[in-house]
């Protein structure tokens, strides 16, 4: 290959690299904003509300996330270390669109049987921006 | 004829510390460590057999209560890996009752003075947290010198 088409070519690459990075970082102001845009304005109090409560299974958030979750929890099943999910105590969390979709899909099955709504993720979310 | 018992005691005592020695390979997916490990322990493949790998692989939106489900990448990437890193030894060799490791004659009989409120103890919670009594587990050993069993 011709140097200056290589050199071009590595270029592009890094550049669409930089481009992906950017794609899915985020931070939790901007994912509420993206949530709330979907449903309504969240709440915080209904948020914790919802984290605390049962609904309908064995589990709640709060079985393995802990009240508030600003600490390290553990699981309540495996026991393995769960880091704090308040974004105020762990700057990585919700900072990654696809990663909090993915937890949200799983979690929620876990705890309400069903996936939560857009309007449910904007409260929690709203909510774990609130706590020290 | 000396050098043949050393030999012979030199393999009785080896042979239990090969045994308790199941490391991670080196290539493990960063998916390994992000999806299944943010749970429960990354447990070495090696500790159950393809076709178990396999089971629990495909059904992960049931996996032991909860909803592990990935995307088709991931799923594909650890399974994969899995089963090529899967045991090999005749005694791990099995399929595992219910796809656990826990379930295994192997391991039931290493651990068969365990007793069950021992199990329930809040530092250790299940068989299935090895690190809460193998002190050395993450690293993959889990021989009789690096056990330390919480009294709570």
């Amino acid at each position: 290959m011709n140097k200056e088409l290589r050199v071009i070519r590595v270029f592009a690459v890094a550049l669409s690299l930089d481009i992906s990075g950017l794609a899915s970082a985020a931070t939790p102001q901007d994912l509420l904003k993206t949530y709330e845009a979907q449903s309504g304005k969240a709440s915080p109090a209904r948020g914790e509300q919802f984290f605390n409560a049962k609904h309908g299974k064995e589990w709640s958030c709060a079985s393995c996330h802990e009240n508030p979750p600003n600490h390290d929890t553990k699981h309540i099943v495996t026991g393995k270390v769960i880091k704090p999910l308040s974004p105020n105590a762990n700057p990585a969390r919700f900072t990654d669109e696809a990663k909090a979709d993915k937890w949200f899909k799983r979690n929620c099955n876990d705890v309400l049987g069903r996936d939560c709504t857009v309007q449910e993720k904007a409260d929690v979310l709203a909510w774990l921006m609130t706590i020290k | 004829m000396k050098n043949f018992f050393t030999c012979i005691l030199a393999t009785l005592v080896v042979a239990p510390a090969f045994a308790a020695k199941m490391p991670m390979p080196a290539d493990a997916p960063k998916s390994y460590e992000s999806e299944c490990a943010s749970c429960h322990m990354a447990y070495p493949p090696g500790l159950l057999s393809e076709k178990s790998w396999q089971n629990a692989m495909n059904g992960l939106s049931k996996h032991f209560g909860t909803d592990a489900s990935l995307d088709a990448k991931d799923q594909k990437e650890i399974s994969v890996w899995l089963q090529k890193n899967a045991a090999t030894k005749q005694k791990y060799n099995v399929v595992a009752p219910d796809n656990r490791i826990t379930k295994t004659p192997w391991f039931i009989r290493k651990h068969d003075e365990i007793k069950a409120d021992v199990w329930k103890r809040a530092g250790i919670k299940s068989p299935a947290n090895c690190g809460a009594c193998h002190t050395t587990a993450a690293e993959g050993i889990f021989s009789e010198k690096s056990i330390s069993i919480p009294a709570k």
